[in-house]
């Protein structure tokens, strides 16, 4: 999926996590963002992403087992980490940082904020990107 | 990188990382803490079915090859089997989560990671630079009773079956 192409004119929250079925990103990133999925369209969120280094099948599968279906919180794989990488913000080795980022309808990027321990869900949190919107 | 044969003894120092299960941890959103688990070690005094998927939750390994194991799972024990454990290159807690998303919360199956797909390399039995092959093998007090790795895309060798009639 080109991100690029198919989010020109959309406001997105892109969340990018260590890795799906992990604890911390399952205990305390993924939930807030699923039960604050109305608040962030009520802020003019149009797509809420969530993209790990795990490949697509295991991440369709997470989002499935933390039953969200449909369209409002898309479940991507950052293959090879290209987007946590040319970015600078990878975590340990393979896998993402912890990270989140609002991009406006024209492209441009109005939060972008990485966990300085990625133990921690703060800047990257739901609330913390709320708070910004 | 040597090819592992029928007669050959199971490889030293093979380790593979997967969540033993916990009680506290059963549910699927409930993620426990990967740790090692020193294969050559524990192969040496049991009978052993280990077979390797490329992909936890692929459409393949997920309907055609895993459901398998899991149908022949009472047979392959009544043939003296005291470990049956899938491998792949997926991370612990994937592996630990695809168990639980098949209903298998203890220990029939254990599901584990062939971290940086080592031992698949090992063996030279590799899909493309990331994945295991798909292959089974049964390993008797240490040594290899039978090795296949899948010629093509079909469950075959590595199937539950094939692995049934050489128990």
């Amino acid at each position: 999926m080109d991100a690029s192409q198919q989010w020109k004119g959309k406001k997105v929250v892109l969340v990018s996590v260590p890795g799906a079925f992990t604890p911390g990103c399952q205990a305390n990133h993924l939930p807030p963002y699923i039960q604050n999925i109305e608040k962030l369209k009520d802020k003019g969120v149009d797509i809420v992403a969530v993209i790990a280094f795990n490949d697509s099948w295991v991440m369709s599968a997470w989002g499935k087992v933390n039953k969200v279906s449909g369209e409002d919180l898309l479940f991507m794989s950052d293959t090879k980490t290209f987007f946590s990488k040319n970015y600078g913000w990878s975590g340990l080795g393979e896998r993402n940082g912890r990270w989140a980022m609002v991009i406006e309808k024209d492209g441009t990027v109005s939060y972008a904020e990485v966990e300085q321990s990625p133990r921690e869900v703060k800047v990257s949190g739901a609330d913390a990107v709320l708070d910004q919107l | 990188m040597t090819s592992l044969k029928v007669g050959d003894s199971f490889p030293a120092g093979v380790e593979f990382t997967y969540i033993p299960y916990t009680e506290e941890k059963d549910s699927i959103t409930s993620c426990g803490s990967p740790q090692q688990f020193h294969a050559s070690e524990e192969f040496a005094d049991k009978k052993v079915v280990l077979f390797a998927v490329p992909g936890a939750f692929t459409p393949s390994c997920s309907v055609r090859h895993l459901p398998g194991y899991m149908e022949h799972w009472n047979e392959i024990k009544g043939k003296g089997v005291d470990l049956v454990i899938v491998i792949a290159m997926n991370d612990a807690w994937v592996m630990s989560a695809w168990g639980k998303a098949n209903g298998i919360k203890k220990d029939e199956i254990l599901f584990m990671s062939d971290a940086g797909i080592k031992f698949s390399r090992s063996i030279g039995w590799t899909k493309g630079p990331e994945r295991t092959g798909r292959y089974a093998m049964v390993i008797d007090h240490g040594k290899v009773m039978y090795a296949e790795n899948e010629p093509a895309g079909d469950v075959t060798v590595s199937g539950a079956e094939a692995v049934l009639s050489k128990l």
